[in-house]
């Protein structure tokens, strides 16, 4: 389906050859979450960085990306507040920053393209930035450790590398909203119909479900706002991947893991038990590439994936 | 030779829908309207769908195309038939099929109407031969929405809306937007308690009607209605802008998004009941060790977060 951006639409300065491609040092923004309810995220995201024989450089002073919401009050603080985060890439030579959350991919991506797109807004945030002598000359880039995957270590070498392969396990991607869409802010890949995980599991050896429920959204940002409606939002998506086969979920947002793992079983009343495991992206790379199971946090997920990979013969 | 795979039901006389496939002899650059109006002149005059313009004006033609909704009139065939030349088309989806490709519309034309969209001026009882003036700039924050073509093509593809009826939906809180900025009009914080009360806050902001035909953007709307609902004070005691205050109040403090305490302040600290009911899937997140730590410990430098913050901050009210 043809998805093409105009010429004017496409995103600018924002997919880029990187010196961090070549140097294997990248710049790592974890994000809140996964530092505080999804820590198996940010353990088995350090486990795959050492798999691969990339650094991920913490960048252990950066604040919150600002998640969607603090554009609700203030879109100038959230945009000044990345751009510090991408200040501080840069002061120690990082041109890229790597995320393992959607929605922090979306948000920083948005706030970089502001603040690319305009001298003005540059200097705007520079001018905060310098109170405390900082400053951001422009150079960063922010990308998903899923197109760091792909794009800088390959498909090709990742099937290499695979030494326990997922033995046919039946993988439902679950895109999550803000790595895919706006496409003028993501553009990496057709926000209506992305493949990446699907490529990346099957070079896993999982097999990819497909199903129209991959890049609609899971909730997580209305959870709190009206009783049911998050988890039926969960319910109808699981439903669909259910329905097509799937045996379990794996998403590259954190969010969408809590949503989709922690409602399954209110959504069960409306749309019937789903039951889905759902693996953050690094926990299924990294198996599959040799760290051993038990370090990957499965035993902190509510539908504990353990048991399918019993039945799969992945694990004993 | 282009195959149109279409959704066939007749509320009047069908229990079920069925699928007929029609073939049409059109250029494969023809619109996928186009090949309908071709398949409906020269095949099956029964075929049912709305249409008017023929381009992108009227709003009538969105219906889904392999999937996807969109205007019929704007798509052309080469750009989603598949290998066989195929193309599957579908009525749009949040909505009531009424025949074929055609929907019951009312409940968007409910939310709609609910907002009162027309200019409410606050000086309306008062002499009407003097006209209203308002300035390029004031006009032009309108002028987007103003372009809005009531499709319902962002309706249709809202996942909120497919979940839950009681969400007023995209287009609608956009229109919203079009006279809350309006200055010439005199019931803001009237359309502002409404749009609230029509859940403006059920937005999950997950860009879905970016895919608007007519570069409205209902998303960035959203945003700024709720902004104008924290601004204008409106409604502060609802979930909505209290967890927009705390995510902000968070990351003020520590640099970091909270969980715990976004829980709390959202849901209301003196909420029991509402804190009650999050506590089944606390407990089964705490017995799998994930619960998120009580207290956050600041990132390191955080007094530059509050000097962003104190720099931007603009006061409420």
């Amino acid at each position: 389906m043809s998805t093409t951006l105009l010429p004017e639409e496409q995103p600018k300065n924002l997919h880029r050859r990187s010196k961090s491609a070549e140097t294997k040092r990248y710049g790592f923004f974890p994000g809140c979450v996964a530092k505080e309810s999804c820590k198996e995220l940010f353990n088995s995201t350090m486990l795959l960085a050492d798999k691969l024989g990339i650094e991920l450089i913490e960048l252990t002073a950066a604040s919150c990306c600002g998640a969607s919401v603090v554009n609700d009050t203030n879109r100038d603080i959230a945009r000044v507040l990345n751009a510090r985060t991408y200040a501080q890439a840069e002061a120690l030579g990082l041109d890229d920053v790597i995320t393992i959350c959607s929605t922090c991919t979306g948000h920083m991506r948005a706030a970089n393209k502001e603040l690319l797109d305009s001298e003005e807004r540059m200097n705007h945030a520079n001018a905060i930035l310098g109170k405390f002598g900082a400053r951001y000359g422009g150079n960063v880039m922010v990308r998903h450790l899923l197109w760091l995957l792909i794009d800088d270590i390959g498909l090709d070498n990742l099937r290499n590398m695979v030494v326990r392969p997922l033995n046919g396990l039946k993988v439902a991607p679950f895109y999550g909203c803000h790595i895919i869409r706006p496409e003028s802010v993501n553009g990496w890949e057709s926000a209506r119909n992305p493949h990446s995980l699907e490529d990346l599991v099957e070079a896993l050896g999982g097999e990819a479900v497909d199903y129209a429920g991959k890049t609609r959204c899971c909730g997580f940002h209305i959870q709190l706002e009206k009783d049911g409606v998050a988890a039926s939002m969960v319910g109808q998506n699981m439903r669909m991947a259910k329905d097509k086969g799937a045996e379990a979920v794996i998403t590259p947002c954190p969010l969408c893991h809590l949503a989709l793992d922690g409602y399954q079983q209110d959504a069960a009343s409306r749309w019937g038990r789903t039951d889905l495991p759902t693996f953050h992206l690094p926990q299924l790379v990294a198996y599959a590439l040799g760290v051993p199971a038990e370090k990957l946090g499965l035993n902190h997920h509510l539908i504990d994936p353990r048991p399918i990979m019993v039945e799969r013969d992945l694990i004993a | 030779m282009i195959k149109l795979d279409i959704f066939r039901f007749d509320e009047a006389a069908d229990e079920v829908p069925h699928r007929d496939v029609v073939e049409v002899d059109v250029p494969e650059t023809t619109t996928v309207l186009d090949a309908l109006e071709e398949a409906k002149a020269t095949v099956d005059g029964s075929i049912s769908f709305r249409r008017s313009c023929r381009s992108a004006i009227c709003g009538s033609c969105s219906m889904n195309i392999n999937g996807v909704t969109g205007l019929a009139c704007k798509t052309p065939c080469n750009t989603v038939m598949d290998e066989s030349g195929t193309i599957h088309i579908d009525p749009m989806p949040n909505f009531q099929p009424m025949r074929d490709l055609v929907v019951h519309m009312d409940p968007f034309w409910d939310k709609y109407t609910r907002l009162k969209p027309y200019l409410q001026p606050a000086d309306k009882d008062e002499d009407h031969e003097r006209e209203r003036r308002v300035s390029p700039e004031d006009m032009k924050k309108l002028v987007d929405v103003a372009n809005c073509i009531m499709c319902a093509t962002c309706y249709a593809l809202c996942p909120v809306v497919s979940v839950d009826p009681a969400f007023a939906g995209p287009a609608a809180i956009a229109y919203a937007y079009r006279f809350i900025e309006d200055v010439r009009d005199g019931e803001r914080s009237e359309r502002l308690a409404q749009i609230n009360e029509d859940y403006l806050w059920l937005c999950a902001h997950c860009y879905a009607c970016s895919y608007c035909p007519k570069h409205v953007d209902p998303h960035w709307r959203i945003v700024d209605v709720k902004r104008a609902t924290i601004n204008d004070r409106v409604m502060m005691n609802e979930r909505g802008p209290r967890h927009a205050l705390t995510v902000n109040k968070t990351v003020k403090q520590t640099g970091m998004l909270a969980e715990t305490e976004l829980i709390i302040g959202t849901i209301g600290r003196f909420n029991i009941r509402g804190l009650l009911k999050t506590v089944p899937l606390g407990l089964r997140m705490a017995a799998k060790g994930k619960m998120p730590p009580p207290f956050i410990k600041p990132i390191p430098k955080v007094d530059e977060i509050r000097t962003i913050f104190e720099s931007l901050e603009v006061p409420v009210g």
